[in-house]
C-alpha cells in the first residue's frame, strides 16, 4: 500500500508546524546563537594574535615577556571558546531534540485519532518510517544544520573580511575555487543521499529476505530449497555491494574535493602572495595570517553544500509529516453524545446496508437487512463473505451513509464517534494484545478497574486458572520477552478484556475460534449469563456455538442468504446444513 | 537444552582477543594485494599531506624571507615550490579518491562472501537449532553484525594505519626541526589519548541507552498502530498517548545526556589544541629569539599541530567501531562454529520412488532436556493406505511427523522407510519422496508458480491438472495474473484457506510416495475441509497417507487409526473396532476430537 497522498502539504504549511516551537523557545535559541557567534568571533581573533607574534619575531621586537603575554591571551580566549561551545551545543542541539520530541508526540496523538480508512491508505511500515527517518531529518536540519548554517555564514564573512583587509586581490585569487567547491558539495551530497537511500532499501530487502527464509526454514528444508535461496540471497547481496560502491565513489570524490579546493587556494596564495611579499613588501606576518584565514574558510565552504542538502531533506521530511498531520478522520461526529435506546427498538438495525471498502471495486456488503434485539445472535458464512466487515461497520471503524445503520432506533450518524464506542466491546480473531503484563492487557478494557473486577472477568473468560498458574501470575508479560501464549489463551485474554469493559453490546468476531470444545461451552455460558439483558453478536464457524444463539444470519458474498435459528436453518438444506453435517459428521 | 550463548546487549568485543583477530584476518586473505594497494595509497597520501606545510616553510624561509637572493631568483624559486605544491595537491586528491573506493570494494567483497557463507551455514543447520534461536537474532547476524564488521574494514583498518603513520610522520618532522619543542608537543599524545578513551567509553554507554530507548519507542508505536482499532473501541486513546509521551521523555533525557557529553568533549579537545598553539608561540618564539628555530619552522610547527589533533579526535569514533565490530565478529563466528548438521549413514540409498511403508522401532525423542515427547514408539504404516493419528494436546503427533521428514533424529530407536533406515536417505532425496503439509503454512513472497514448483521442474500443464483437481483453478481465475501473481508481502494478500490450498498443491506437485498431512484447525472454513478428501480421491488412493487428524470425518475414512497419548501409541485399529473398545479413542470421539485446539 503506497502512502503517497494526492494532496501533499506545501512548504509553508510544513514550516508552520515549526513556528510555535521556535516561538516558545526563542530565548533559548537567542542565547545559543549568541554563544555560537561569540565562538566565531573569538576564533577569528586568534590568527591576529599569531600574526602579531610572528611579525614581532620577524622584526625582532619580540621579548620572552611579550611572547608569554600573547600565549596567555591565546589560552584565555581558548577557555572562553570552550565554555561558549559547551553552551551552544546544549542550547541549540538540545532545542532540536525538544523539537523532535514535540513533533513525535504530535504525530502520535494525531495517529490515535485516525480511523480505519486512514490506516488503509498509510501502511504501518510507512508510518514507522515517518516517525523514524523523517523526524530524524527534521531534527538534523534544525540542530546541526542550523548551527552549521550560522557558523558557515559568520566564519566565511569574517574570514573573507579579514582577508580583504590584508589584500583584496589576493583574496579574490584565494576564493577562486570556493564557489566550485560549494556547488560540487551540494550536487554530490544530494546525489549521495539518493544513492544512500538505495543502499538502505536494498539492505531492507536483504534483511527481509533472510528473515523470510529463516522463518520458513521448515519449508526451505522440506523442499530442499537451500540452493535456490542461497542464489537469490547472493544476488541481492551483489546488488547491495554495487549500490554501496556507487556511494563510495561519490564519497571518494566529496571529501578530497574539499581538500582540493582549499589546497588550490593555498597554492594560489603561496605563489602570488609569496610574490607580493618579495616584490610589494607585504609583511610575512600578514602572509601567515592570510593562510590561516584561508584554512578557516575551507570548512564553511564545505558546510554550505552540506547545509543545503540537510535543509532540503529536512524540508521534504517536514512536508511529509505535515501531509500526515493534515489528514482528517473520515468519520464525522454526530451531535448526540449519549445513546438512548427507544423502548421496543432493536439495539441494532441494518436497513439496506451496503458498503464498499475505500479503494475497493466490489461491495463487501450488499443490501443487508436485519435487526438485533436482546440476546446472543450468530453470524455465519464462508471466509470473505462479509462477516467481519459487518462487525467493523457496527463499531464505527468506517464511515457509512445515513439511513443504513441504526443504533437504539437512531441513525448511527447522529451520534458522536466517542459515544458509539462506549457502547461496544470487541474481540477479534487476530487478538490485539500489548507487550505488557497480562493484568494491564485485561484492565485495558476499563479505566480504573479494580483487581477484583479484573479477576472476575478473567474467570468468566476461563483464563484465571491458567494465569495464576504462571510464575509471575497476572504480572507475567505477554509477548516476545514474556510468556508464550497459544492462540486460545490470547483469545481468552482479549475476551476477559471485553467482559471487563462491560459494554452494552459485545461483538465477538470469530474471537473464540481457537478454544477447545469444553472451554468454548464454559465461556459461552458465562457470556450468556453476563449479557442476559444485552446484545451479543457472535461470528463463528462453530456449529456448537451457533446452535446456542437466538438467531443466525448466514452471509454469502456480502449478502444475507438465510436467517433463522439453528434448527430452522439446518432444515433449509443449504450452506448451513452442509456446515453442520461436516462438523457433526451426520454423513 | 543447548544454550548458544548469544547475548545481544552488554557484550563488548575485547580488542586484544588475538584468536578473534586471527580469524578476522583470515577473511581478508584473498584480498592481500588490495590491502597492499590501499596501504601504498595511504603512504602517498600521508607523505603528500605532510609535505605541504614543509613546502610552505621552504617558500617562506628560502624565498620570501631569505634576503641574499635577487628578487628574480626568489620569484622563480617560489614558482618551483608552487609547482611542487601543485603536484602534491594532485596526489592527495587522486590517492584519497582511489583509497576510499578500493577500501569500500575490499570491505564489501569480504562481507559479501562472509554473508553468503553464513547464510549457507545457517540453512544447513538442524531444525532444532532454529527452535532454540529467535529468528530475529539470526537475521541480525546476517545483516547488522556483518554491516558492523564492514565498517571496521573500510573505515578503520587502513585509516588506523594511515593515522598512526601520519602521527609518526608529524613527530619525526617535529623532532627534526627542534627536539625540545617536539618533546613538549609529544606530551599531548598520552593526554589526548586518555581523554579520547574515556570519552569513547562514556559515549558508547550513552549511545546504547539511546538506541535501547528508541527501540522501545518504536515497538510501542508499531504495536499501537497495529492495535489502533482496539485502542479506539475501548476509548483508551489518552492512556496510549500518555504512555508514548513518557517514552518520548525518556528518549529526550537520554539524548540530552549524550549532548552534554559531546558538549564537554569537543571543546576540551579544541582547548588542548589551543594549548599547543600557545606553547609553540611562547616556547617556540623564545627558541626563535635564541636562534634555535627559524621563523619558517615556527610556522610549520603551528601547521603540524593542526594536523596532529585531527587523527586523535577521530580515534574515539574508530575505537567504538572496532569494539562493536569485534563483538559482531564473535557472534558471527559462534554461529559458524555451530556444527549441528544431520549425518547421512552409509551406504547411501537413493531410490527413484518408494512404496511408502513406514516402521518405527522403539523410537524415543525429547526436545533437549525436557521430558520425553515420544517413548518407545513402535508401529507400522501399511503402504498405500490412509492412516490417521489422533490424540490430545502435547501427545507428540506433530513431533512424529517431523521425525518422518528428518527435521529431527530420534534419541534412540530407528525409523525405517521401505525397510531402509531413514538416515541412509540423503536429505534432498528423502524430502522429495516424503511430502508434508504443515499446520502453519509458509509461502515465499514470490509468484504462485514459484510457490508451487518450489524450484523443481514442473510444467504448467501438470500444475493445471492439479489445479483443476483441487479447486486451485478457481483461485487462479480470481488472481490478477494467474500463476504469475506475486503473493505475500508487497503482492496479493491471500486468506488462510487460499494459502493452505497453494501449500497443498505444492506438495501434490512433488508426487511424494508418502504424504503427511497435519490437518489445519480452526482457521480453515468448511470449504477448506474438502481439500484433503478431494486429494485422497484424486490420485492418492494408492499411496501412503498419514493424517494428523482433528476432524471426525477424516478419521472415520482412514483405513487405520493410531491413538497417541503422552508419547505412546495406546490404541490402534479401525473406527468401529476402537469405538467398540470404548477406550481413549471413544472418549475423544465424544469430545468431537477437538481436544487439541490449543
Amino acid at each position: 500500500m503506497k502512502s503517497i497522498s494526492e494532496k501533499s502539504a506545501t512548504s509553508r504549511q510544513a514550516l508552520a508546524l515549526l513556528i510555535p516551537v521556535f516561538k516558545r523557545f526563542r530565548l533559548r535559541l537567542f542565547l545559543g546563537f549568541s554563544a555560537l557567534l561569540g565562538v566565531d568571533f573569538l576564533q577569528l581573533i586568534v590568527p591576529k594574535i599569531l600574526k602579531k607574534g610572528i611579525d614581532s619575531l620577524a622584526d625582532q621586537s619580540a621579548s620572552p615577556h611579550t611572547l608569554f603575554l600573547l600565549a596567555a591571551l591565546v589560552l584565555g580566549i581558548a577557555a572562553c571558546v570552550a565554555l561558549l561551545r559547551f553552551v551552544w551545543r546544549i542550547l541549540i542541539i538540545g532545542f532540536s531534540r525538544i523539537l523532535e520530541k514535540r513533533l513525535r508526540v504530535q504525530l502520535f496523538t494525531h495517529l490515535v485519532r485516525m480511523d480505519r480508512s486512514f490506516y488503509h491508505r498509510w501502511s504501518p511500515g510507512s508510518l514507522m518510517a515517518h516517525a523514524g527517518n523523517d523526524l530524524a531529518a527534521v531534527q538534523m536540519a534544525c540542530g546541526m544544520g542550523m548551527v552549521a548554517a550560522a557558523d558557515a555564514l559568520v566564519m566565511s564573512t569574517a574570514s573573507i573580511g579579514f582577508m580583504l583587509a590584508i589584500d583584496a586581490r589576493l583574496t579574490l585569487l584565494a576564493l577562486l575555487p570556493m564557489p566550485l567547491l560549494a556547488l560540487s558539495t551540494w550536487i554530490l551530497s544530494t546525489k549521495m543521499h539518493l544513492h544512500f537511500s538505495r543502499v538502505q532499501e536494498q539492505f531492507g530487502r536483504l534483511t527481509e529476505f533472510a528473515r523470510n527464509a529463516l522463518v520458513s526454514i521448515s519449508l526451505v528444508k522440506g523442499y530442499c530449497l537451500e540452493g535456490a535461496q542461497e542464489r537469490k540471497f547472493s544476488e541481492l547481496g551483489r546488488t547491495y555491494v554495487r549500490n554501496n560502491l556507487r556511494v563510495a565513489i561519490l564519497q571518494g570524490l566529496l571529501h578530497p574535493m574539499a581538500t582540493l579546493a582549499g589546497n588550490i587556494g593555498m597554492l594560489l596564495v603561496l605563489y602570488f602572495g609569496g610574490k607580493m611579499v618579495i616584490e610589494a613588501g607585504m609583511s610575512l606576518g600578514s602572509f601567515v595570517a592570510f593562510i590561516t584565514y584561508l584554512a578557516m574558510l575551507i570548512w564553511p565552504m564545505m558546510a554550505v553544500g552540506w547545509v543545503a542538502n540537510l535543509a532540503q531533506r529536512g524540508l521534504t521530511s517536514l512536508r511529509r509529516i505535515a501531509t500526515l498531520l493534515a489528514e482528517q478522520p473520515s468519520l464525522e461526529d454526530g451531535m448526540k453524545t449519549r445513546i438512548h435506546r427507544h423502548p421496543q427498538a432493536p439495539w441494532i438495525r441494518c436497513d439496506n446496508l451496503s458498503f464498499t471498502y475505500p479503494g475497493g471495486k466490489r461491495p463487501a456488503l450488499y443490501s443487508i437487512n436485519t435487526a438485533w434485539f436482546t440476546g446472543i445472535y450468530g453470524i455465519a458464512g464462508r471466509s470473505g463473505s462479509g462477516k467481519s466487515t459487518l462487525c467493523r461497520l457496527i463499531v464505527r471503524l468506517y464511515p457509512i451513509d445515513t439511513g443504513m445503520l441504526f443504533l437504539g432506533g437512531e441513525d448511527i450518524n447522529q451520534y458522536s464517534v466517542a459515544a458509539i464506542r462506549k457502547e461496544f466491546a470487541y474481540v477479534g480473531e487476530q487478538t490485539a494484545l500489548f507487550s505488557d503484563t497480562i493484568y494491564n492487557n485485561i484492565s485495558f478494557g476499563l479505566e480504573g478497574a479494580s483487581k477484583q473486577q479484573v479477576e472476575t472477568a478473567a474467570k468468566a473468560a476461563a483464563i484465571h486458572e491458567y494465569i495464576i498458574g504462571l510464575d509471575m501470575g497476572y504480572d507475567a508479560k505477554v509477548g516476545e520477552q514474556g510468556v508464550k501464549l497459544s492462540g486460545g489463551q490470547r483469545q481468552r485474554i482479549a475476551l476477559a478484556r471485553a467482559l471487563l469493559s462491560n459494554r452494552r453490546i459485545l461483538i465477538i468476531d470469530n474471537g473464540l475460534s481457537a478454544l477447545d470444545v469444553s472451554t468454548e461451552q464454559e465461556v459461552i455460558t458465562n457470556i450468556r449469563r453476563q449479557y442476559q439483558n444485552r446484545l451479543v453478536l457472535l461470528v463463528s464457524h462453530r456449529v456448537n456455538l451457533l446452535s446456542r444463539t437466538r438467531e443466525i444470519i448466514l452471509l454469502d458474498q456480502g449478502k444475507i442468504v438465510a436467517v433463522g435459528d439453528h434448527a430452522s436453518l439446518y432444515a433449509t438444506g443449504g450452506l448451513y446444513t452442509t456446515m453442520v453435517d461436516k462438523q457433526q459428521d451426520h454423513a | 537444552m543447548h544454550n548458544y550463548g548469544y547475548t545481544e546487549d552488554g557484550k563488548v568485543g575485547s580488542l586484544l582477543d588475538l584468536r578473534l583477530w586471527k580469524r578476522i584476518l583470515t577473511l581478508c586473505r584473498s584480498f592481500v594485494p588490495g590491502f597492499i594497494g590501499a596501504v601504498l595509497l595511504s603512504l602517498i597520501l600521508t607523505v603528500a599531506t605532510l609535505g605541504m606545510p614543509r613546502l610552505m616553510q621552504v617558500g617562506i624561509d628560502g624565498f620570501m624571507h631569505g634576503g641574499s637572493l635577487s628578487p628574480e631568483a626568489r620569484i622563480s624559486g617560489l614558482g618551483r615550490v608552487a609547482w611542487e605544491y601543485a603536484i602534491l595537491i594532485g596526489l592527495v586528491f587522486g590517492a584519497g579518491f582511489f583509497q576510499v573506493v578500493l577500501l569500500e570494494w575490499i570491505g564489501q567483497m569480504i562481507m559479501h562472501r562472509l554473508r553468503n557463507r553464513l547464510f549457507h551455514h545457517i540453512l544447513g543447520l538442524k531444525v532444532r537449532f532454529f527452535q532454540q534461536q529467535p529468528t530475529g537474532k539470526l537475521v541480525t547476524r546476517l545483516t547488522n553484525d556483518i554491516q558492523n564488521m564492514h565498517e571496521m574494514f573500510t573505515s578503520v583498518l587502513v585509516t588506523l594505519f594511515n593515522d598512526l603513520l601520519k602521527l609518526t610522520g608529524i613527530l619525526v618532522a617535529l623532532y627534526l626541526m627542534n627536539v625540545r619543542l617536539a618533546m613538549l608537543m609529544t606530551f599531548f599524545l598520552p593526554a589526548s589519548l586518555a581523554v579520547t578513551l574515556v570519552f569513547s567509553r562514556l559515549a558508547r554507554e550513552r549511545f546504547r541507552a539511546i538506541r535501547r530507548q528508541l527501540a522501545r519507542l518504536n515497538s510501542f508505536m508499531q504495536e499501537a498502530v497495529a492495535n489502533m482499532a482496539i485502542v479506539q473501541i475501548y476509548g483508551r486513546r489518552q492512556k496510549i498517548v500518555d504512555e508514548y509521551t513518557a517514552l518520548c521523555d525518556g528518549y529526550l533525557q537520554r539524548t540530552f545526556a549524550q549532548i552534554r557529553l559531546f558538549a564537554g568533549f569537543f571543546p576540551l579537545t579544541e582547548f588542548m589544541s589551543a594549548l599547543a598553539v600557545a606553547l609553540i608561540l611562547w616556547y617556540g618564539g623564545g627558541e626563535v629569539l635564541h636562534k634555535q628555530l627559524s621563523l619558517g619552522q615556527l610556522v610549520a610547527f603551528l601547521s603540524y599541530m593542526r594536523l596532529f589533533f585531527q587523527p586523535l579526535r577521530e580515534l574515539s569514533q574508530k575505537y567504538s567501531i572496532v569494539q562493536s565490530a569485534m563483538a559482531s565478529a564473535e557472534r558471527i563466528f559462534q554461529v559458524l562454529d555451530t556444527d549441528e548438521v544431520l549425518p547421512v549413514l552409509k551406504p547411501v540409498y537413493r531410490p527413484k520412488s518408494i512404496r511408502g511403508e513406514v516402521r518405527f522401532a522403539d523410537v524415543c525423542f525429547s526436545y533437549g532436556k525436557d521430558a520425553p515427547v515420544l517413548r518407545d514408539l513402535t508401529f507400522t504404516l501399511a503402504p498405500g493406505k490412509v492412516s490417521a493419528l489422533v490424540g490430545s494436546t502435547g501427545s507428540g503427533k506433530s513431533t512424529l511427523a517431523g521425525l518422518l521428514v528428518r527435521f529431527y533424529d530420534p534419541d534412540t530407536g530407528r525409523i525405517f522407510l521401505d525397510n531402509v533406515d531413514l538416515r541412509r536417505y540423503p536429505l534432498p532425496v528423502l524430502r522429495t519422496l516424503v511430502g508434508i503439509i504443515m499446520q502453519e503454512v509458509f509461502l515465499l513472497p514470490d509468484t504462485v508458480r514459484e510457490n508451487i514448483t518450489a524450484g523443481a521442474d514442473i510444467s504448467d500443464e501438470e500444475i493445471d491438472i492439479l489445479a483443476r483437481a483441487t479447486g486451485l483453478a478457481e483461485l487462479l481465475r480470481r488472481l490478477p495474473d494467474g500463476l504469475n501473481t506475486v503473493i505475500g508481502e508487497g503482492g496479493v494478500e491471500l486468506s488462510a484457506g487460499e494459502k493452505q490450498l497453494i501449500a497443498f498443491v505444492r506438495v501434490l506437485a512433488k508426487k511424494p510416495g508418502l504424504l503427511i498431512f497435519d490437518e489445519a484447525t480452526a482457521a480453515i472454513d468448511t470449504e477448506g475441509e474438502n481439500i484433503l478428501e478431494r486429494a485422497v480421491e484424486q490420485g492418492f488412493h494408492d499411496r501412503t497417507v498419514l493424517v494428523i487428524a482433528h476432524r471426525l470425518s477424516t478419521v472415520k475414512r482412514a483405513d487405520h487409526i493410531l491413538v497417541m497419548d503422552r508419547g505412546r501409541i495406546v490404541e490402534q485399529g479401525t473406527h468401529t473396532e476402537l469405538i467398540k473398545k470404548n477406550g481413549i479413542y471413544a472418549g475423544l470421539v465424544r469430545l468431537d476430537l477437538h481436544g487439541d485446539r490449543e
